[in-house]
C-alpha cells in the first residue's frame, strides 16, 4: 500500500514498427494515432504473456488443490479422482489451451472451493473493491488537489511546511499500521463508532453500505492522498515558476485567471499519471487493508484463493487484475498526449517522452530531475 | 572532485538530511547491536501470555510468554537486513538493465522495457505473494522476491537518465574521440546518475520496509519462532487491547525506520534538484 | 439493552444468566431478558476455516460448509452432548452380532425443507451419494466395508445395510452423525440444496456469508427458535475479534486460546468453555531416523512438560493427555499410568539409543497451537540435550501431498470417539497415518474391535490395543483442550458439550432479549 511502482508508462518503443507500416496513412489521421496503435498491440502483447505467466505461476504453485480441498482425511484414490474431474491429470499445455479457449469465451471456470462460477464469485468482490477504490479516489483526489494547489500558491509559508512535515508521517508508516490504529481509534479502544469488520450484506451494492467503507477508505485515502497531494504541489510550482506564466504577469493578466486558466491545467497533466499509478496501487494493494477490515475485496478473494490454490480463481483474478492495470497505463498515457499540445502534434513522439518521465519523478520525490536534453 | 564534496557538504547541512540521516542510524544501530543488551533469548519462555510490563521486562510479555524487550532488540536484524539487500539489489539489477538499454537502444531496448512493461502489471504485492507461495518463504528467497518487485522501476529510472545524459554533447564528443564505451559509462554517466539513483534506493528502502512487514503481517513472511518486527505486529495483534506494548514496540520502531529513510532520501533529492537548479 | 445485560454480572461459564427472571424487564425498558427458549429475532455467527470458503453440499462439508450443514441437513443419528451418537431421524436401528447387517427405520411423518416426506428412497439415495466415487467425498473411505450395491428397501421406512462379512461396521452411528445428511432424490448441492435440518437456506455467498431462515418442520417439536441464520465468513482472528466487540456477530465458535483474557474481561460476553476430546500431539515418524528407534520415541514421550504444555499453549483450557485420544468414549483404557516429565529416564534412553552428545531434530508445523506448542517442546527438549528446530510452513503445505512424510511434526484432532479416530490417524487402512505406524496385533485388535457390537467384549479389545499404542506408538499426546465459543449475554442455550459444538447447534440457540 504503501508502495508505489515507479511506471512511466510512456509510448514504447516497440511502436515504431507499427508506426513505420501506417507512416503512408500520416496525412489523413490524428498525429498521435498510429503511437496509439502500436501502445495497444504492446498493450495486448503484455496481456498475451501475462496469461502465460499467470498460468504457469499457479500450476507451479506447490500442494494439489484437490488435496487442500478434500483435507487431510480423504483417501489418496478419492483425491485422484478429484483431480481427474478436474483435468489436473492433464499435460500443461494442453490444460492452458482449454484455460485460454474459456477465457476467450469469457468463461473464466468454476471455484475448486467453492464450487461458484469464477466469474460470478468476482463480479461481486470486484464491485467491493471497485467501489472502495472510487470512494478513495473521491475523497483524496480533490483533498490532494485543493491542497496541493493552495500549499503551491503558498510556498515555504508556515502551513505549507507544516502540511508537508506531517504527511511524511503518513506516507513513511506502512499503510496496516494507519489500519490498525484506526480501528482502535474509533472502533474498539477509543470510541466506539464505526464498525470494525466492514461485513458487506451481499444482496446490497456496497455503496448503500457506507458505514462499512469509511475506514478502509480513511485507511487508504491517508497512504494515497500524501502522494498525490506532494505530486500536485509540486507540479504547481513548476507550472508557476514557467516561462509562459511569467509571460502572461508581464503582459498584465490578472493573477487569478493565471492560476486557474494556464497554470493549474497544466500542472495537471503529471496528476493524470499520478491517477493512474493510484488507481493501480489501489487495484493491488488494498490486500492489506482489505485483511484488516475484513472487506470483502478482491485482495481477500485472493489472499485466500493462494491459500487454498483454488487456481482457476487465482488466475481469474490475476489475470482480470493485470489486464485491467495495462488498461489503466494505456488511458493514461492517451489522456497525457492528448492533454498535451506539445505531443499531440508532434509528427513523431519520443520513445519515453519527458512529461511522464518528470511525472513519475515528481510522484516518487516530490521534485522533478532537470536532466537537460 | 571539490564539486561533489561540496554538494556533499550541502547536502548534509540540510535539516531534513541529517534529521534523517541520524533516525536511520539509530534504528540500524539498535538493530545491529540491541541483539547484544538483550537479557533474555528471543525463544526464551519467561512470563505468562500477554503479562503486563514488569520492572524485569519493560514491555511486558508477547502472546506465548516471550520479553517482548529482548525480542524487539532481536527482531530488528532481519528488518533492516532484508529491507537492505531487497533495495540494494533492486538497485543494482535495475540499473544495469536500465544502462544496458539505454545504451544498446533498438532490439536489446524494446526487449527490456516491454519486460518490465509486463512486470509493472503486476501490482507489487500480488506479485510478492504469488512468488513466496511458490517458492516457500526462506530470508533470501522473500528478499529477492521484493527485489523483482522493484527492479522494473529501477529499470525505467535509470534508462531515462542515462538516455539523457548519453544523447548530451559530452558524450558523443567522447564517443567521437574514441574512448571506450567502459570508460564513457564509468566516468560519465554513472556519476551524472548516481545522486537520482541514490535518492530513489532509500525511497525503496521505505517500500521494503512496508512491504516486508506487510508480508509479515499476512503470515508470508518471516517465520516464527524467528524474532521479526513485523512478524510480532502479526503474532501479538490479537492481544492488541490487553498488552499493547507487544504491538506498539515493534510499530514504532518499523515506522521511525521508514519515515528516516524516507526523510533522507527525500531530503537529498531535494538539496540536490536545488543545486543543480542553480547550475543551471 | 447494554446496561441491562452488564447489571446480569460477571463471567458465567456454560449457565443462564442469574437475576433475570423467566420474561422480566430490562431497567430501560427496551429489551425483555428470558430464561426459557423463545422464538425470534437474527443469530449471527462469526466462522473461521483457514481460507477455505466451502460449498453447501452435504456429502462433502469442508471448510465452514461442515458449520452450514448443522443448519442444513439433519441425520439418521445425531452428536449427543456427550459425543456420543443419539437418534434423530431414525426411530430404531438394530444391527447384528458380527455387524455386517443394519436395519434402520425412521420415524414417521418426518419432511424436507420443500415439503416431501422423508422415505427410505432418501435414506438410500443419501448413502449412495456420500459414498459414490465419483462425488468424492472425503469422508466416504470410512465407510470401506460398505455393499454398496446390496443396500435393501425393506418397506416405506426401513432401510437394511449390509457390510463385507468379517468386516462390520459397529462405528455406522458414528460416521453418519458426522457426514450422513439426509437429503431427497431431488437433491443438487447448487440447485436444489434442501434437507431436513432446523433451517432452510436463503443464500449463499462464499466466503462472505450465508443466511438461512427457520424450517418450520423441523422434526424436533418447538425448535428451532430464530427467524432467520446468518454465518458470516472471516479470515482474520483478529478482524472476527473486533466484529464481536463491535456487536456486529453475536457468537465466535472455537476460539483462540489468545483471545480468552481479554474476553472473559468485557462484560458484555460470556465465553462458553467445553470439555472435549479435542486432541494435541507430536508426531514421530517411525520410519525415519531418529524415531525408528522405540527408545528415542519413548524419551520423547517423557521430555515433554504436559502440564507447562497445557498451562502455556491453551492457557489453562484444558487436560494434560496420557498419549491416547478419545477419553469420553465408553471403551477407553482408563487404567494406563500417566506419563509425566522425566527428564532423567529421558536423557538415559536417548543416552541408549546413541544420542548421548546431543540430537538434532525439525520440528514442523502450520501455525496456531500447534506452532505455540512446537515453540514450548523446543524449550523443554533443551533440557534433555536435544535441539529441537521449529518450522513453520504453510498449511497447505503441511496438510498437502507431504503431510504423511515429516519426520517430526504437529498433530492432533477434533473430539471423536474412537474408532473413528483410529480409522483416520494409526489403525488399519488409516489415511493420515503420519506416524507410520503399523503393528499386526493393533491392527488385528482394531478390525475386530470394528465389528463387535458388544461394549464390553470391544472394550476389551480396544484396551488392548491402547496399551499398544501407549509404548509404542508414534504420537506424544500431550493434551486435551476446551473448546471455547464465545456469546453475547443476549443469547441463551449455548452450553458445554463435550463434542465441541456448542456454538454449532444453530436449533438449540435462541435470542434471550427481543427489542420490542
Amino acid at each position: 500500500m504503501s508502495s508505489v511502482p515507479l511506471h512511466a508508462g510512456a509510448p514504447s518503443p516497440a511502436s515504431t514498427g507499427p508506426l513505420a507500416a501506417l507512416k503512408a496513412l500520416r496525412g489523413r489521421m490524428p498525429a498521435w494515432l498510429p503511437w496509439f496503435v502500436g501502445r495497444l498491440l504492446s498493450g495486448i502483447g503484455v496481456v498475451l504473456v501475462i496469461s502465460f505467466i499467470v498460468f504457469g505461476a499457479t500450476q507451479a504453485l506447490p500442494s494439489d488443490p484437490a488435496r487442500i480441498i478434500l483435507g487431510p482425511e480423504a483417501p489418496e484414490h478419492t483425491v485422484d479422482t478429484l483431480r481427474r474431474q478436474l483435468g489436473l491429470d492433464r499435460p500443461l499445455a494442453l490444460q492452458y489451451v482449454d484455460w485460454a479457449q474459456q477465457v476467450l469465451s469469457g468463461n473464466l471456470g468454476r471455484s475448486i472451493d467453492s464450487n461458484v462460477p469464477v466469474g460470478e464469485l468476482m463480479a461481486g468482490r470486484f464491485a467491493n473493491s471497485l467501489t472502495l477504490t472510487l470512494a478513495v479516489a473521491a475523497v483524496a483526489f480533490p483533498l490532494a488537489l485543493v491542497l496541493g494547489i493552495f500549499m503551491a500558491l503558498r510556498r515555504d509559508s508556515l502551513a505549507d511546511r507544516a502540511v508537508l512535515s506531517s504527511v511524511v508521517l503518513f506516507k513513511a508508516v506502512p499503510g496496516f499500521v494507519i489500519g490498525i490504529c484506526l480501528v482502535m481509534i474509533f472502533s474498539t479502544s477509543v470510541f466506539s463508532i464505526l464498525p470494525a469488520a466492514s461485513l458487506l450484506d451481499p444482496s446490497l451494492p456496497a455503496w448503500r453500505q457506507p458505514q462499512y467503507l469509511v475506514l478502509p477508505t480513511a485507511t487508504l485515502a491517508l497512504s494515497v492522498a500524501t502522494y498525490l497531494l506532494r505530486l500536485v504541489r509540486a507540479s504547481m510550482i513548476e507550472a508557476m515558476d514557467s516561462e509562459y506564466v511569467t509571460a502572461a504577469r508581464l503582459r498584465g493578466v490578472p493573477e487569478r485567471r493565471i492560476i486557474w486558466r494556464h497554470a493549474v491545467p497544466n500542472a495537471l497533466i503529471p496528476a493524470i499519471q499520478g491517477v493512474a499509478m493510484t488507481f493501480r496501487v489501489l487495484f493491488g494493494g488494498a490486500v492489506l487493508a482489505e485483511v484488516i477490515f475484513s472487506y470483502p475485496g478482491i485482495g481477500n478473494t485472493l489472499n485466500a484463493a493462494i491459500e487454498m490454490r483454488d487456481l482457476p480463481l487465482i488466475q481469474g483474478i490475476v489475470l482480470v487484475i493485470t489486464v485491467g492495470v495495462v488498461v489503466i497505463n494505456l488511458a493514461a498515457d492517451l489522456i497525457t498526449v492528448l492533454l498535451t499540445p506539445r505531443l499531440r502534434t508532434a509528427t513523431r513522439i519520443r520513445a519515453r517522452s519527458p512529461g511522464l518521465r518528470n511525472a513519475a519523478s515528481l510522484w516518487r520525490t516530490g521534485k522533478s530531475w532537470r536532466v537537460s536534453v | 572532485m571539490s564539486a561533489h564534496v561540496s554538494s556533499l557538504r550541502a547536502v548534509l547541512s540540510a535539516r531534513q538530511v541529517r534529521f534523517g540521516l541520524v533516525l536511520t542510524l539509530a534504528v540500524v544501530g539498535f538493530a545491529l547491536f540491541g541483539p547484544l543488551f538483550a537479557p533474555h533469548a528471543p525463544t526464551d519462555l519467561v512470563g505468562i501470555t500477554y503479562g503486563r510490563p514488569t520492572a524485569g521486562a519493560p514491555l511486558g510479555y508477547d502472546y506465548i510468554g516471550h520479553d517482548v524487550w529482548s525480542r524487539v532488540l532481536a527482531g530488528g536484524v532481519s528488518v533492516v537486513w532484508m529491507s537492505l539487500a531487497s533495495a540494494a539489489i533492486a538497485l543494482a539489477a535495475g540499473t544495469a538493465l536500465g544502462l544496458l538499454a539505454a545504451f544498446a537502444r533498438r532490439r536489446v531496448d524494446q526487449a527490456i522495457v516491454w519486460f518490465t512493461d509486463v512486470f509493472m502489471a503486476f501490482p507489487d504485492l500480488i506479485l510478492v505473494l504469488l512468488i513466496v507461495s511458490m517458492l516457500g518463504r526462506d530470508h533470501w528467497i522473500i528478499v529477492l522476491t521484493v527485489a523483482v518487485a522493484f527492479a522494473p522501476g529501477v529499470v525505467r529510472l535509470s534508462r531515462g537518465i542515462a538516455l539523457g545524459v548519453v544523447n548530451q554533447e559530452f558524450v558523443e564528443a567522447a564517443e567521437m574521440m574514441g574512448y571506450p564505451r567502459s570508460r564513457i559509462l564509468f566516468r560519465e554517466i554513472l556519476p551524472s546518475i548516481l545522486t537520482p539513483l541514490l535518492v530513489h534506493l532509500g525511497i525503496m528502502l521505505t517500500w521494503a520496509v512496508g512491504m516486508l512487514s506487510g508480508l509479515a503481517f499476512l503470515g508470508y513472511g518471516v517465520a516464527p519462532p524467528a524474532a521479526d518486527w513485523g512478524l510480532m505486529i502479526n503474532e501479538n495483534r490479537a492481544g492488541l487491547l490487553i498488552q499493547p506494548a507487544a504491538v506498539f514496540g515493534p510499530v514504532l520502531l518499523i515506522a521511525l525506520f521508514a519515515l528516516g529513510t524516507n526523510l533522507l532520501a527525500e531530503g537529498v533529492g531535494r538539496v540536490t534538484s536545488r543545486i543543480e537548479e542553480r547550475r543551471s | 439493552m447494554r446496561a441491562g445485560l452488564a447489571a446480569g454480572g460477571g463471567l458465567v461459564l456454560g449457565g443462564l444468566l442469574p437475576g433475570c427472571s423467566d420474561g422480566g424487564k430490562a431497567p430501560d425498558g427496551a429489551a425483555v431478558l428470558t430464561d426459557t427458549p423463545r422464538r425470534g429475532g437474527t443469530v449471527r455467527f462469526g466462522v473461521i476455516e483457514g481460507g477455505q470458503a466451502g460449498n453447501l453440499d452435504a456429502h462433502k462439508p469442508v471448510g465452514s460448509g461442515a458449520f452450514r450443514g448443522w443448519a442444513l441437513y439433519a441425520k439418521l443419528w445425531e452428536w449427543g452432548l456427550d459425543a456420543r451418537p443419539k437418534l434423530a431421524l431414525a426411530e430404531e436401528t438394530e444391527v447384528n452380532a458380527d455387524a455386517t447387517e443394519w436395519t434402520i427405520r425412521l420415524h414417521k411423518g418426518l419432511e424436507f425443507h420443500h415439503g416431501k416426506t422423508i422415505t427410505a428412497d432418501d435414506v438410500i439415495f443419501s448413502l449412495l451419494r456420500l459414498t459414490d466415487p465419483q462425488l468424492a467425498s472425503p469422508y466416504a473411505g470410512y465407510l470401506y466395508s460398505l455393499l454398496r450395491n446390496d443396500v435393501k428397501k425393506l418397506d416405506e421406512r426401513t432401510v437394511r445395510i449390509p457390510f463385507e462379512k468379517g468386516a462390520g461396521l459397529v462405528a455406522l452411528a458414528e460416521c453418519w452423525m458426522s457426514w450422513g445428511g439426509i437429503v431427497p432424490t431431488d437433491y443438487d448441492p447448487v440447485s436444489n440444496v434442501v434437507g431436513a435440518g432446523p433451517y432452510k437456506l436463503k443464500s449463499f455467498t462464499p466466503g462472505q456469508r450465508s443466511v438461512f431462515t427457520r424450517f418450520d418442520n423441523y422434526f424436533k417439536a418447538g425448535q428451532p427458535y430464530f427467524d432467520q441464520v446468518e454465518i458470516l465468513d472471516f479470515s482474520d482472528q483478529t478482524g472476527r475479534l473486533q466484529a464481536l466487540q463491535a456487536r456486529q456477530i453475536d457468537i465466535a465458535p472455537n476460539l483462540p486460546f489468545e483471545q480468552l483474557a481479554f474476553l472473559q474481561a468485557d462484560p458484555r460476553f460470556e465465553v462458553v468453555a467445553s470439555e472435549t476430546d479435542v486432541w494435541h500431539s507430536f508426531d514421530m515418524n517411525l520410519e525415519k531416523a531418529p524415531f525408528d528407534d522405540p527408545r528415542v520415541r519413548k524419551a520423547f514421550r517423557l521430555i515433554a512438560d504436559r502440564d507447562e504444555l497445557v498451562a502455556r499453549v491453551l492457557q489453562g483450557q484444558g487436560r494434560v493427555a496420557n498419549d491416547l485420544y478419545s477419553p469420553s468414549d465408553p471403551a477407553f483404557n482408563h487404567d494406563i499410568p500417566q506419563r509425566r516429565q522425566d527428564l532423567a529416564e529421558a536423557t538415559r534412553l536417548l543416552k541408549e539409543a546413541g544420542h548421548g552428545n546431543g540430537l538434532d531434530v525439525e520440528l514442523v508445523t502450520a501455525g496456531g497451537a500447534g506452532a505455540n506448542a512446537a515453540l514450548v517442546f523446543a524449550q523443554q527438549a533443551k533440557k534433555a540435550g536435544v535441539n529441537v528446530t521449529v518450522t513453520k510452513v504453510d498449511g497447505s503445505i503441511f496438510t498437502g501431498p507431504k503431510r504423511n512424510d515429516w519426520t517430526f511434526s504437529t498433530g492432533g484432532s477434533v473430539s471423536r470417539p474412537f474408532l473413528l479416530t483410529v480409522q483416520q490417524h494409526d489403525g488399519p487402512r488409516a489415511v493420515g497415518n503420519k506416524t507410520h505406524f503399523k503393528d499386526p496385533r493393533f491392527a488385528e485388535l482394531i478390525t475386530q474391535a470394528l465389528g463387535q457390537p458388544d461394549l464390553d467384549k470391544r472394550r476389551a479389545l480396544i484396551g488392548e490395543a491402547q496399551r499398544i499404542q501407549h509404548e509404542s506408538g508414534g504420537m506424544l499426546i500431550w493434551g486435551y483442550s476446551n473448546v471455547l465459543d464465545a456469546v453475547s449475554k443476549d443469547i441463551g442455550g449455548v452450553t458445554p458439550d463435550r463434542t465441541g459444538f456448542a456454538g454449532w447447534r444453530t436449533d438449540r440457540i435462541w435470542r434471550r432479549s427481543l427489542t420490542t
